[in-house]
């Protein structure tokens, strides 16, 4: 893919897509939808082919996204076969056409906009804070720089659902298996020196269900596109509750 | 789909976790201890006689009973993973993993019965 300069403008390769297209209420069955889109510069990213789209060919496709960094989490989609942040995903190295289908297993509102409602419940159960019963102190809860450092690598987590949504047990015992996501932020909670509730954490996910429906497949970990490992922490979940009980 | 009604949590799965790891050491010790005896036989270094008092002596049988045990537990648990995996009807669940763990069973002691030779 090469981007030459002419006299009258820039003349670029088109990259081909092919995008899911779904609209529950106009029914029917979803297709896949082919575009070309000009790739304008170096170090293009999937996002921004995908706004040219909409900006410029189609406004009817719909996604979502904000931060355009790989921080806010809402542009996770399934790239070729594999879960990613548009933003953050190079067109240089992506198979054209690149094929983009809504993260898998999930409900569809449209096109690549899904429903995620249930992964954030399951968020939610793990109580996403910090609970602690010491009163608060006059200015903050301090840590030590090495207690600090346990919770690297988990709280960069953006919540894209991208590991969750790629984890076969998921889609198998989704209402009941938290799910890569929710439990690499159980194991957050549970490492962080200023929380206090790591028993009542632990006693919440000790189910065959909820946590050792994992199996070590190892999706999640293969696609995190922040690079997370939530493998590494539901296995630091079973050895701690392994660890109280031995 | 939504959790809000959760049931809450069951307490176990540490167990089935904790006796798989457990049964899958046990076995890389004791699985490769038959196939030791199949080299010796058919590279000649055993012949019958020798096999038998190898199989009848004590320790033998003691790894014998090691290697049932492991075999039997750790096909359990993975096919009762498999089981809670897919079969979603708990009361289906509950009746194929009870069948099989009492099918697992009687063939588990009968092989031990024959090791041990018991009631004859
Ligand atoms: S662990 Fe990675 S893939 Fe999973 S939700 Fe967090 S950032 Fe996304
Ligand atoms: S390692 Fe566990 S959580 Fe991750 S994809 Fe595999 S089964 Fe799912
Ligand atoms: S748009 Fe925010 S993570 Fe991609």
């Amino acid at each position: 893919m090469t981007i030459r300069l002419s006299g009258v403008g820039i003349v670029s390769d088109m990259i081909h897509l092919q995008i899911y297209r779904y609209d529950p209420e106009k029914g029917g069955e979803p297709t896949m939808q082919s575009f070309e889109v000009p790739l304008t510069k170096p170090g293009m990213k999937l996002l921004d082919a995908l706004n040219h789209i909409k900006w410029n060919l189609d406004g009817t496709l719909t996604y979502r996204r904000s931060c355009g960094e790989g921080v806010c989490g809402s542009d996770g989609m399934n790239i070729n076969g594999v879960n990613g942040l548009a933003c953050i995903t190079p067109i240089a190295g992506l198979k054209q056409p690149i094929k983009i289908r809504p993260l898998p297993s999930m409900g569809v509102i449209r096109d690549l906009v899904v429903d995620m409602e249930h992964f954030f419940d399951q968020y939610r159960s793990i109580r996403p804070w910090l609970q602690s019963e010491t009163p608060v102190p006059e200015h903050e809860r301090l840590q030590t720089p090495e207690d600090r450092a346990e919770i690297d690598g988990s709280y960069e987590c953006v919540l894209c659902g991208c590991c969750t949504t790629s984890c076969p047990s998921w889609w198998w015992n989704g209402d009941r298996f938290l799910g890569p996501a929710a439990l690499l932020q159980a194991d957050r909670w549970i490492r962080d020196s200023r929380d206090e509730m790591a028993g009542e954490r632990l006693d919440q996910l000790e189910d065959a269900f909820k946590l050792y429906r994992c199996h070590q497949i190892m999706n999640c970990m293969e696609c995190c596109p922040k690079d997370l490992n939530p493998t590494k922490a539901i296995d630091h979940i079973k050895r701690t509750l392994l660890a109280r009980k031995s | 789909m939504v959790i809000r009604k959760d049931t809450g949590t069951a307490h176990n799965g540490l167990s089935d976790w904790y006796w798989q790891r457990l049964s899958a050491v046990l076995l890389l010790v004791t699985l490769p201890l038959p196939f030791l005896l199949l080299w010796g036989v058919y590279s000649g270094a055993l012949n019958q006689f020798a096999l038998l008092d190898l199989l009848d002596h004590f320790l033998s049988r003691l790894f014998h009973t090691l290697l049932i045990i492991a075999i039997v537990v750790h096909a359990y648990i993975g096919l009762k993973t498999i089981l809670e995996d897919y079969v979603h009807p708990p009361m289906l669940r509950v009746l194929l993993i009870g069948t099989m763990l009492v099918a697992m069973a009687t063939a588990g002691i009968w092989w031990l019965a024959l090791v041990w030779a018991w009631g004859g």
